[in-house]
């Protein structure tokens, strides 16, 4: 037998998610070897430090276009443009999750396995300190992701796909208060998500065996080029899409969404929120564009029902929802259509578009969750939406705050969510696909009337007894409102810049 | 393939039919567990049979050893109850699930037989020319080196998540020392003593037969709990003929 | 012999899953379900291998190397989740609340 030779691979391209995973496993050993006391300080400075140092690569790499790692990983211009984001949105969201001002010991709870409700759960739940491993397990989740834009192959993806999964399912568990609503959120994100990715690896099986390789430049030439039955390309394809559209929150596969997010740690909520949502995105969009893009004709009116699915479904039921978590999710929901309607104008355009749309509603989401983990009363945060009535009045600032985000999710100019339906819609239309545009129009407005009643509640009702305080945040979370409410007022009043990038770096190397 | 081959394959479909019917329809979660292990000891003679012999041996090893009885021990640890009852909670669930499930199967296997009934098997005897395992390698170590090794962050997030939710650190004082053992044992309400053995008599050896205490009373204390609930019947669960 | 019947094999057992997770009340037994599931995908991974003419013949087999062991770590992690939530239901609804009392 001959010598096997690893295969070329261009470290400097990779090495932001190497970075990342040796953070992670330093993490880990730190929780080992650290005293309690310093733990804290040192995961959060570590995995911060981390952050930026593989986003300082990412610029310093940004001309890169190859394929590296015998062809498995493919660091283009959607890729590190998708892979900046995810970062610069996790390091927001581990800014809310390394925060301990408003809540003595921070979001999470110190030893998940003591029995919720005992003597020693409430002494915990008051005195001692979040568990630390969340920051590890945070860095690990982000490093997944980050592969996961950058995959190149079915094999890769789901790895990467499993390596970002696990971590959340863990993280979801955690909550400090509401314990049992956060492990059966946990539970429910787990069960579901193995489904969902037992269905995408069937999907994987079925276009294996109908293309003979799982590299997307294989499938791309079998698709093009094949004369056999395309009974396993269609079946693997739509279970493919099965599998990313559940980590997308996209209807009918969005079930799990408002369960998790509401009883997930809040900052938990904002991360999978922002990043997973990039993630899944970017996933579906290399699969799409690059994969099967040979069979993009038969596809589109498909992935086209399901946006319309999602936008309605996602706005409609936003309408009914009582808790502003719950709220947050159906509108997470309908934004995965509106993102769905980018992706489907299959053009340059469509694809820069998404990205812009990525990154706008990721900051705008983790400045939402942030205002929400300060909301809160003696149970910790008050998310009920009766709660907020008259918040305007006890505090004026940090209602106008979330008036500002709830007005960019609604799409109002001079924000970036203006910006960015207009961009997604535009590409869409310059594609002939008006009818998800004329849906994108009607569900938005739709959509706008659960985000004014909010508004409405929160400035011209009196402030009950019931009423809660907003704390005043942690510098922590400070940073991250201000980096989330600056970022959607500055990509509303001068998007051009962002929109020139994601114009350069929309192509992707096959 | 050759006839002895299609042969046995035509004989494994069916256990490996019959178990996953099984798993999904046994009541009690133990015996669902072992049909499915009979399940994958089927496919994993089938992998034996189409040239993949090392893949066939980690199903069996490492699927059916080390997975299936990981899930057996989770399930001897949440005991008895975990069999399933099959009462419907929400109404058209099982229409619903019938119809899923069933409907799927029923689909992409026809969809499946139609593409794939004029495939012949290509083989692989060229590509284990060199060995089987020695091919795994190969693909292993050179195409799919980044995802190999980024299993390990997988397994690192599994073993730190499964810590993370199960351990429970003990402080000096939350430890129960002797004295405070021997407190809780005599604490009224609780029986310090050994509890009475099973009654064996002549006429019957059950562990079923309640023993009889030193003032001639029968007592309730030497049968298991599990028993009464095992639905015995009447007779099995009388006394028998201990009464003079 | 043709490579239709594991291929249509795989089909009904990945369906058989299917129904299990859905029908299952037991999340261990749901998870069990999902196995079934990864092993019907298992199958048609090793089947394919034999049928397509690949550039790369033994990927199926490395996929389902994976997939293996996946699969592992997934169930390590979800019977955490589980256990926990049995144990927590359990103590509460019958042994720990008054044990409590007696400590106090």
């Amino acid at each position: 037998m001959e010598d096997l030779s690893l295969p070329k691979i261009d470290y400097a391209a990779v090495a932001p998610m190497l970075i990342l995973f040796g953070v992670a496993c330093v993490g880990v050993l730190f929780e080992g070897v650290l005293p309690k006391a310093a733990r804290r300080v040192t995961q959060l400075v570590l995995a911060l430090l981390g952050l930026v140092a593989a986003l300082s690569v990412i610029v310093w790499q940004s001309d890169t276009r190859v394929l590296t790692a015998g062809g498995a990983v493919a660091i283009d211009g959607p890729t590190l443009f998708l892979q900046g984001a995810i970062i610069v949105l996790g390091i927001m969201a581990l800014l809310l999750i390394g925060d301990r001002a408003m809540e003595h010991g921070g979001a999470f709870v110190a030893q998940a396995a003591i029995t919720v409700g005992s003597e020693a759960d409430r002494k915990q739940a008051v005195k001692e300190q979040g568990a630390t491993e969340v920051y590890p397990l945070t860095v690990f989740a982000i490093a997944g992701m980050l592969l996961f834009v950058a995959a190149n192959d079915l094999l890769t993806m789901f790895v990467a796909l499993e390596v970002f999964s696990l971590p959340l399912y863990l993280l979801c568990a955690l909550a400090r208060r509401r314990r049992l609503l956060s492990q059966e959120a946990a539970l429910k994100y787990f069960l579901l998500g193995a489904y969902a990715s037992a269905f995408f690896l069937f999907g994987v099986a079925l276009v294996y065996g109908f293309a003979g390789g799982v590299e997307f430049g294989t499938i791309h030439d079998s698709v093009t080029e094949s004369t056999q039955s395309t009974v396993l390309l269609y079946a693997g394809l739509a279970m493919i899409a099965i599998g990313l559209l559940f980590k997308a929150a996209a209807a009918p596969f969005h079930v799990w969404t408002p369960d998790v997010y509401q009883g997930a740690p809040t900052p938990i909520t904002g991360l999978m929120a922002a990043c997973t949502k990039v993630a899944a995105f970017g996933g579906l969009l290399r699969v799409l564009y690059v994969g099967f893009d040979g069979v993009a004709w038969d596809y589109t009116p498909i992935l086209g029902v399901v946006a319309v699915l999602t936008m309605l479904i996602g706005a409609v039921l936003a309408v009914t929802q009582t808790d502003i978590k719950r709220l947050l999710a159906y509108s997470s929901i309908a934004n995965a259509g509106y993102l769905l309607v980018g992706v489907l104008a299959l053009s340059k355009d469509g694809l820069s578009s998404t990205m812009f749309y990525l990154v706008a509603y990721g900051f705008t989401v983790i400045a939402a969750f942030g205002v929400v983990t300060l909301v809160r009363d003696a149970d910790g945060e008050a998310t009920h939406l009766s709660r907020w009535a008259g918040l305007g009045r006890r505090s004026p600032l940090y209602a106008g705050i979330f008036t500002f985000i709830l007005l960019a999710f609604a799409g109002i100019p001079l924000t970036s969510g203006f910006i960015a339906k207009f961009a997604v819609f535009g590409a869409a239309l310059d594609s002939g696909e008006a009818w998800l545009v004329v849906f994108g129009v009607v569900t938005s407005m739709l959509l706008a009337f659960p985000y004014l009643r909010v508004v409405v509640m929160m400035w011209l009702s009196e402030p009950g007894e019931s009423t809660p305080t907003v704390s005043i945040p942690g510098g922590l979370t400070a940073a991250a409102l201000v980096i989330g409410v600056v970022a959607t007022l500055v990509l509303g009043v001068a998007p051009a810049p962002l929109l020139d990038l994601t114009t350069s770096a929309a192509d992707f190397v096959r | 393939m050759s006839t002895g081959e299609a042969v046995t394959f035509w004989i494994l479909v069916w256990p490996a039919l019959v178990g996953a019917i099984g798993m999904v329809l046994a009541r009690n979660a133990i015996h669902s567990a072992l049909w499915l292990v009979l399940t994958m000891l089927s496919i994993g003679v089938f992998y034996v049979l189409q040239s993949a012999p090392f893949i066939g041996m980690a199903q069996i090893i490492v699927y059916t050893g080390a997975i299936m009885m990981l899930f057996l021990f989770v399930l001897m640890l949440v005991g008895r109850d975990a069999s399933d009852s099959l009462i419907e909670t929400l109404r058209g669930q099982r229409v619903a699930a019938v119809l899923l499930g069933i409907g799927f199967a029923a689909m992409v296997g026809t969809g499946v037989y139609r593409a794939m009934d004029n495939v012949t098997p290509a083989g692989l005897e060229q590509a284990n020319a060199q060995g089987n395992v020695e091919g795994i390698a190969r693909l292993l170590f050179t195409k799919y080196v980044f995802a190999f090794e980024v299993t390990s962050a997988l397994l690192i997030t599994a073993a730190v998540g499964a810590m993370v939710l199960a351990h429970k650190e003990r402080r000096k004082g939350e430890k129960r020392g002797q004295p405070e053992t021997m407190r809780a044992r005599f604490y009224p309400g609780n029986y310090p003593g050994p509890k009475p053995g099973p009654g064996v008599y002549a006429t019957s050896d059950s562990v079923a037969t309640p023993g009889r205490l030193p003032d001639g009373t029968l007592t309730d204390r030497s049968i298991s709990k599990i028993l009464p609930v095992r639905e015995l019947t009447s007779s099995e669960s009388a006394p028998k003929g201990t009464e003079k | 012999m043709r490579p239709v019947i594991p291929y249509v094999t795989a089909a009904l057992l990945f369906g058989l899953g299917v129904y299990g997770v859905l029908r299952r009340r037991n999340a261990v037994l749901v998870l069990m379900s999902v196995e079934l599931m990864l092993n019907a995908v298992n199958l048609i991974l090793i089947t394919a291998d034999t049928t397509v003419r690949a550039a790369l013949p033994q990927t199926g087999q490395v996929f389902a190397l994976f997939v293996i062991v996946i699969a592992a770590a997934e169930v390590g992690v979800g019977l955490a989740i589980v256990l926990q939530l049995y144990r927590l239901r359990a103590t509460v609804a019958v042994d720990d609340v008054p044990l409590e009392k007696v400590d106090a």
